[in-house]
């Protein structure tokens, strides 16, 4: 039998499935989030069955996790994303003591207790500064993809300080940059270092190691240094970031 | 109080009364009680019956006098002849006419408060004679400078230095002065007969409050936090509140609950008061999984916990002494705060405890950083910290929080690595 987690995102949609013991990711998939986020939920669900030649009668316990994830009504029930991404990262770096998760709207820091429980967590309120979201805002305004703007703020020679803790106003800010002639390398690596600021802002300097990064931000080349650097800590990137909350919730749906 | 007895449906539903075969004998009472209305429907509609109370008060000469904060004694005012009114506000929509004059970084219940003034729209503000105002919170005290410019103000100063002679002689003081301006406005001689009288009155309403908070304790609570928050008015000692308390205790009190909240996570919550109107954060918590088993703020417990000496010589040092001792943040270091809390947790049971924090409440929001490490580390118990204000845009990402506090907790009660911390918030 076979364990399904869905974590749906703000800004993406993730499948995973897990055989019973939870070693085997038997098959996975991932969607940009749309209007209709339940319809894309099980359009995505039923994509990533197929891909393995499986059906709905396979899996015997569905879990939706994420910012969407009571709109998922076929799951068999929802767990917290906090929850799901302690139990992802813990199952594959038993020693994880501190979680640092970036998705689209959210920034948080998990703390464990020895156990792998979750013992606090801290996330940024109702502003989007210092999210993937953010970035996105960021790379368009610098025109260019996402993807690129962790090679464009490797290339950075100075990088611009953003006191913005808004990202209307970061907006502006590099608006303003771009207009005094700042080298869109220099706000790109400003922008991470900021954000990376943020992180270490929300936990007030109290974080064990080992780190392990999570999320969809995790994947943009630069930003682990620039959270080394905030934080004087080292940080490991747990693999495939993105998928670690359905990891997590596969791991519930198996119990595991 | 007859001129309260309109608002009584003969026909409502009484509470508990679901079950023919009730196991606790609550049957009895339902069917002698069939030509009353519930106490919770009573106090859900608390602002109206304040509202008939006061106009009817202020039509026989009383005074009304606007309060803002548990430190005011309302006995001295209601030994006055007047009546005290609660003012707090608790509604976002009011707060675009406070941003008119007030910065939008301050905490949502002045803001409301204020905007209920600019608006003209809140009519115990608009029938009260005075305000009696403190200096319990900077935000407050500058708002109400603002207010003293179109109402009758008199202002008390709270000393913060904790458990200091001096502060306290400075608060009878200030309680001593209030009383010279309550007789001076009303033209009425404040006894200490009539003090007496009126510390009576509000004991007996805290030990019906603090009976009715204690129904909480239960391992099956009878009522919700939400419900039990409802269970005070803005005005204190009115007649018939007193006989919906009484008639509460008598429905709740016997151990029969009509629903089975006993897997609910108990929950202490603390901070903020939580003004009528601004309840959406404890809503949150029991819509996810919560109990509130104990309030440990203004709007719950801290206030009612003690009483007034009734037979003290000086009647009026008793109410400082009450008044004086309570723990709110701006007194410093406020030690009093985490005795409190310590004897609530020992005698609640919480399995995790949330903190509310208004916007910009600056006194408040530090002492959370003691608070969470005196939680964790001295009742060991989880701590979650809510900042939040009146806009109901955050609650997605309060909601979060809390289900994923709730998650540990369940988790670390089910099993040590924590394995089946799973929701159980959907049923399936």
């Amino acid at each position: 039998m076979l364990y399904a987690g869905i974590d749906a995102g703000s800004r993406t949609i993730k499948v995973l499935l897990v055989d019973a013991d939870g070693r085997d990711v038997v098959a996975s998939g991932i969607r940009d989030q749309g209007v209709d986020q339940e319809g894309l939920a099980r359009e995505l669900f039923t994509e990533t069955l197929r891909s393995e030649g499986l059906s709905r009668r396979d899996v015997k316990r569905i879990v939706a996790t994420g910012y969407g994830r009571d709109i998922v009504a076929f799951a068999d029930t929802t767990v917290t994303e906090i929850t799901c991404h302690a139990r992802g990262v813990r199952f594959r770096a038993a020693e994880a003591m501190t979680i640092i998760d970036i998705g689209g709207q959210d920034t948080k820091v998990i703390r464990l207790a020895d156990d792998g429980v979750v013992r606090d967590f801290a996330m940024n309120d109702r502003c989007a500064a210092g999210t993937g979201r953010f970035l996105e805002v960021v790379a368009a305004r610098l025109g260019v993809k996402l993807e690129a703007l962790g090679r464009m703020a490797a290339m950075a020679r100075a990088p611009a300080t953003i006191n913005s803790t808004c990202v209307v106003f970061a907006e502006s800010e590099i608006i303003g940059l771009l207009a005094s002639g700042t080298a869109p390398q220099d706000i790109a690596a400003g922008v991470q270092n900021s954000l990376a600021t943020r992180v270490s802002t929300l936990v007030r300097g109290n974080i064990e190691e080992p780190v392990i990064f999570t999320g969809g931000v995790a994947l943009l080349p630069g930003m682990v240094y620039a959270l080394e650097t905030a934080l004087g800590q080292s940080v490991a990137v747990a693999e495939r970031p993105q998928f670690t909350g359905a990891l997590g919730a596969a791991l519930v749906a198996a119990g595991r | 109080m007859g001129q309260c007895s309109t608002k009584v449906k003969p026909t409502a539903k009484p509470h508990g009364c679901k079950s023919k075969a009730s196991p606790c004998g609550a049957r009895k009472t339902c069917e002698s009680a069939q030509t009353t209305v519930e106490p919770l429907e009573w106090f859900g509609d608390m602002i109206s019956h304040c509202l008939e109370y006061a106009e009817a008060a202020k039509a026989q000469g009383k005074p009304i006098v606007g309060i803002m904060c548990e430190y005011t004694p309302r006995e001295l005012i209601m030994a006055a002849g007047g009546v005290p009114v609660c003012l707090c506000g608790g509604d976002p929509d009011t707060i675009p006419a406070a941003e008119k004059h007030l910065p939008s970084n301050l905490c949502p219940l002045i803001k409301s408060t204020y905007g209920y003034l600019v608006e003209g729209s809140n009519p115990f503000l608009e029938m009260a004679d005075l305000v009696v105002a403190e200096t319990t919170c900077d935000g407050k005290k500058k708002m109400f400078e603002l207010m003293a410019e179109s109402r009758p103000m008199h202002v008390l100063e709270l000393p913060q230095k904790e458990n200091a002679p001096a502060a306290m002689e400075h608060w009878v003081k200030e309680l001593y002065g209030l009383k010279l301006e309550l007789e001076r406005r009303f033209h009425v001689r404040i006894t200490d007969k009539k003090i007496r009288r009126a510390i009576g009155v509000m004991n007996t309403e805290r030990a019906l409050r603090r009976a009715l908070a204690a129904l909480m304790k239960s391992d099956n609570p009878p009522i919700t936090g939400r419900q039990l928050l409802d269970f005070k008015s803005s005005i204190s000692c009115l007649p018939e509140d007193f006989r919906m308390y009484d008639r509460a205790l008598e429905i709740y009190g016997n151990g029969c609950p009509d629903r089975d909240l006993a897997g609910r996570v108990r929950v202490l919550m603390t901070g903020v008061p939580m003004a009528h109107g601004a309840e959406r954060v404890l809503e949150l918590v029991e819509d996810h999984g919560g109990l509130v088993v104990c309030m440990e703020n203004c709007t719950g417990l801290k206030p009612i916990i003690d009483d007034v000496d009734a037979s003290a010589g000086e009647p009026l040092d008793a109410l400082a002494r009450k008044y004086f001792d309570l723990p709110c943040s701006v007194k410093t270091p406020n030690a009093a705060r985490r005795d409190s809390l310590r004897k609530l947790a020992a005698e609640y049971r919480p399995e995790c405890v949330i903190e509310l924090v208004w916007q910009a409440c600056l006194t408040y929001d530090v002492e959370t950083y003691g608070v969470k490490r005196f939680v964790e580390g001295e009742l060991g118990l989880p701590y979650l910290r809510v900042e939040t204000d009146y806009s109901p845009s955050d609650s997605a990402r309060i909601a979060v929080r809390v289900q994923a506090l709730f998650e540990t907790v369940r988790g670390k009660a089910k099993s040590p690595r924590g394995s089946k911390a799973a929701g159980a918030l959907k049923p399936h």
